[in-house]
């Protein structure tokens, strides 16, 4: 089910460099929002730079990742970028030789749903020599929900650990603190004021905010002046 | 008490701090690793010990001589690494030292898959090891009762001095849910542990061992061991009901995150006018057997399906607690396929549609 | 027993008061002495705890009058490691035999020696598995005759004896290694020193300490007590060195 058209009452997000690097803690929401922010990108008729990939560079995690959405977004036009057959389910370290040459030949748009944590994130070393600065945008997806992202001295803590085994600097957050079923706008509100400090005492921009329709129907978005990805979960459990 | 979102794995990790196991040796192995991960960091702000040994054979081992000294202990894996660990398990079991193991299941047998399955329900609660010994084995469905069984499990180990089994698939270790941990965790009254090592200061010595070489002194052991489980068998059965009314035409068994799918799968059909309720085993050894004796022979019941993610397990267990009184039905999908809510919904209509059948033909 | 009476020697206070199933000639007896007597000199048989392994020793806690464990077979290390990890103020010794420490034991030794575990690790070389009656061990001599190479050790079949001492010595962590003897008193006297050094050092947590012991099994050996000792030291000594493979703190000590 895609977003229905209705009345914006917030500014939409968008993407500046032809790549850009979702990272952040396990369970921050970084495929969710990486399939979302694709999705909503190739809907987006004022979104010129095509086409849109989506890479699962999530090496670490066998559970839960972007390449279970890879069907639905490739009838977006939305290229997905997996590992195949058996290996699709693996948990194997598998760098695919065309992961590379997508990130080296940038065309259109890039976004790169990467692994969690530190661990997650250190796959980016091995790649570190494929980006420059001018091509690339790496956002922290916060989710203030999480143990090691409940507060700001965490946050910094873990911006410095996947900072170092990355090798890349962050330019940008993507505040998507979320409790699964029990969000309710209280919770996204404080999201935002940690992700807000964590900008401010990074110099980092704060990319956007995500959170589920429903959720961002009963927030007063005149007020605050960030843009918003409604997220349409793509990445259930079973019995959802 | 506020609630954190968290992966199964790291909850019950959380949980066996909270409980006090302030020491944690492992070995990784998806889908479990994260318990590793998060322990590595969490075991030096409180600190306590982590350790990762050279195999899950020296890590049983490890836990083994650590449950020695009277304090709490545990290790996760997954399932080949739980094979591993057998041999350790059986000597705890023989020698009575509490302990917890969890095993976050994949597909088996051999190196399988790392995909969710609940193939090792006969290794969990029919032994596992070798020996005249059986664990007691929980098994939760949602990340809270991961944590709230986690410290339970602590309890009952040092309650009955055995070792504590919890088992859940590879769903229940890598989901992420809203969790809440108790503020302060009261035991109940424990015996105390005058059996632990502390060295043979103004008391003689005293061993910790498995080894009867006398065969009447391994009997009574073994006939020692026995009673404590039969004592699990009257004490600790643990079960969830789930819309079991006296309008069911069929009740389902199933356990750990596949109840809850059942769960999704009974509600559909329940708008379609066809009336299921679920009997979910929490404790798996000790079984609860009688309790579902009698919900089987109740009049409404039709047929009792169990439902597993393995090719057919408990469903011998359900058998033998039904003695033949109804139609025992099974379906089950295994190697990491999970079963979506609309396979047990058709499974559901199949046996509906055959009984109104068999009954037109009477 | 008057004030001028000096006793010269007794049973130490580690020791039980027991007699123990060993055979006559065999050499676990001395060598559990030399630990006991070892815990008594540095007085900490109140806080010591041996582990016991899977062989003829057993039921080496029948004869300790300290705290033990018994391990599954060649797992003494790892469960070691488990209990001094929680309880560091704690002595704690393995006591192993070849077939448990070198056969199914080996990786179990070797990341506790690795890993630098503080433990005093006590290995009966007898070139033979005792227990359950004299098959080959990873230590039998070339040629040597049990009920599993009736024929003798075939090194085309199953490689050379492991010289475990020599081996552990190639890893940088483990404190101090040595092998000594007791086949002669002279060789008692110096695996005593050596015996007390490794639980001297653990007392110091100074890391991980192995004492390989050249011991005799008459039995298995199908020799007389006398008969044995000679054939160790004919045969065990040119294979198996003594000395001192490795001391990080022998420069300290002096």
């Amino acid at each position: 089910m895609l977003t229905k058209k209705h009345p914006q009452k917030w500014n939409s997000p968008t993407v500046k460099k032809p790549i850009n690097l979702i990272v952040g803690g396990y369970g921050s929401g970084k495929s969710e929002v990486s399939v979302n922010l694709a999705r909503h990108l190739v809907l987006d008729e004022t979104f010129e730079a095509r086409p849109i990939s989506i890479l699962d560079l999530d090496i670490v995690n066998p559970y839960f990742r972007s390449r279970e959405a890879s069907a639905e977004l490739e009838k977006l036009g939305i290229l997905p970028i997996n590992p195949e057959g058996a290996q699709f389910y693996a948990d194997l370290p598998i760098i695919l030789p065309q992961i590379r040459g997508a990130i080296q030949s940038a065309q259109g748009t890039l976004i790169c749903d990467v692994g969690g944590d530190d661990v997650g994130a250190r796959v980016l070393s091995s790649l570190a020599t494929s980006f420059d600065e001018a091509t690339y945008d790496m956002y922290l997806v916060l989710n203030a929900n999480r143990p090691f992202t409940s507060d700001l001295a965490g946050c910094l803590k873990t911006i410095s650990e996947i900072e170092f085994s990355s090798r890349l600097k962050f330019t940008g957050i993507i505040s998507n603190t979320h409790l699964m079923d029990d969000t309710n706008e209280d919770v996204v509100m404080q999201g935002i004021s940690l992700s807000e400090a964590v900008c401010k005492k990074t110099g980092v921009e704060l990319l956007f905010v995500s959170a589920e329709q429903t959720i961002l129907d009963k927030i007063n978005f005149e007020t605050i002046d960030i843009p918003v990805l409604p997220l349409n979960r793509s990445l259930l459990k079973p019995w959802e | 008490m506020t609630k954190v979102l968290m992966k199964g794995n790291e909850a019950i990790a959380e949980a066996a701090i909270k409980a006090g196991a302030n020491n944690y040796f492992c070995y990784p192995i998806t889908p479990q690793t994260e318990v590793a991960e998060y322990l590595a960091k969490r075991m030096p702000e409180v600190g306590g010990v982590f350790l990762q040994g050279e195999s899950e054979l020296a890590v049983a081992n490890m836990i083994f001589g650590a449950a020695a000294t009277g304090k709490r202990v545990f290790t996760t894996s997954s399932s080949p690494g739980i094979s591993l660990m057998q041999e350790a398990i059986s000597y705890m079991a023989g020698a009575e030292l509490p302990c917890v193991i969890v095993n976050i299941m994949r597909g088996g047998p051999g190196l399988g898959g790392i995909l969710p399955a609940q193939s090792d329900y006969f290794q969990s609660v029919k032994g596992g090891g070798h020996g005249d010994y059986r664990l007691l084995v929980l098994a939760p469905s949602s990340v809270q009762e991961a944590v709230d069984l986690m410290i339970l499990s602590f309890d009952l180990a040092d309650k009955y001095r055995n070792p504590v089994m919890m088992i859940g698939d590879g769903m229940i270790g890598q989901m992420m849910e809203p969790v809440e941990f108790p503020d302060k965790i009261e035991s109940p009254d424990l015996p105390p542990k005058d059996w632990a090592i502390t060295g043979a200061k103004g008391r003689k010595p005293q061993v910790v061992r498995s080894l009867f070489l006398d065969p009447y002194k391994l009997e009574n052991s073994s006939w020692h061991l026995h009673e404590k489980y039969e004592l699990m068998k009257k004490n600790e059965v643990r079960f969830e009901k789930y819309k079991v009314t006296d309008k069911n035409e069929i009740i389902i068994i199933s356990y750990g995150t596949m109840a809850r799918i059942c769960q999704t799968a009974i509600d559909a059909v329940e708008a379609e006018g066809i009336s299921v309720g679920l009997f979910r085993p929490i404790s798996l050894f000790p079984f609860p057997q009688d309790e579902i004796y009698a919900e089987a022979i109740k009049k409404n019941i039709k047929e009792v399906l169990v439902i597993e993610m393995s090719t057919g397990q408990m469903v011998e267990d359900v058998e033998r607690a039904v003695v033949g009184k109804k139609k025992v039905s099974f379906f089950g999908r295994t190697g990491g396929v999970v079963p979506s809510p609309e396979e047990v919904i058709t499974q559901i209509k199949d046996m509906i549609r055959k009984k109104s059948k068999s009954k037109k033909k009477a | 027993m008057n004030n001028n009476s000096k006793t010269l020697f007794a049973r130490p206070e580690a020791m039980t008061d027991v007699v123990s199933h060993y055979c006559p000639g065999c050499t676990h007896g001395i060598i559990h002495r030399l630990a006991a007597e070892a815990i008594d000199s540095l007085g900490i048989r109140e806080k010591t705890v041996g582990v016991a392994p899977v062989g003829c020793s057993v039921l080496a806690y029948n004869y300790f009058n300290c705290d033990f464990l018994e391990a599954p077979h060649g797992r003494a290390p790892a469960i070691a490691t488990g209990f001094k990890r929680l309880r560091p103020d704690m002595m704690v010794f393995t006591y192993q035999g070849d077939g448990d420490l070198i056969s199914i034991g080996m990786s179990e030794i070797m990341h506790a020696a690795n890993r630098g575990e503080k433990l005093t690790a006590i290995f009966v070389n007898n070139a033979i598995y005792g227990m359950t009656g004299g098959q080959m061990a990873p230590t039998t001599l070339q040629g040597q005759i049990t009920s599993t190479c009736p024929a003798g050790r075939d090194l085309n079949e199953t490689g050379h004896p492991i010289r475990m001492t020599e081996l552990l010595s190639g890893l940088v962590t483990p404190m101090y290694l040595e092998r000594v003897s007791v086949h002669s008193p002279q060789h008692i006297i110096q695996a005593k020193k050596a015996i007390r050094k490794a639980f001297q050092y653990q007392m110091d947590n100074k890391g991980f300490s192995l004492i390989e012991v050249l011991s005799t099994c008459p039995t298995n050996w199908g020799q007389t007590p006398n008969e044995s000792t000679d054939w160790l030291e004919g045969n065990m000594l040119p294979y198996y060195p003594l000395g001192c493979f490795k001391d990080s703190f022998a420069e300290e000590d002096k």
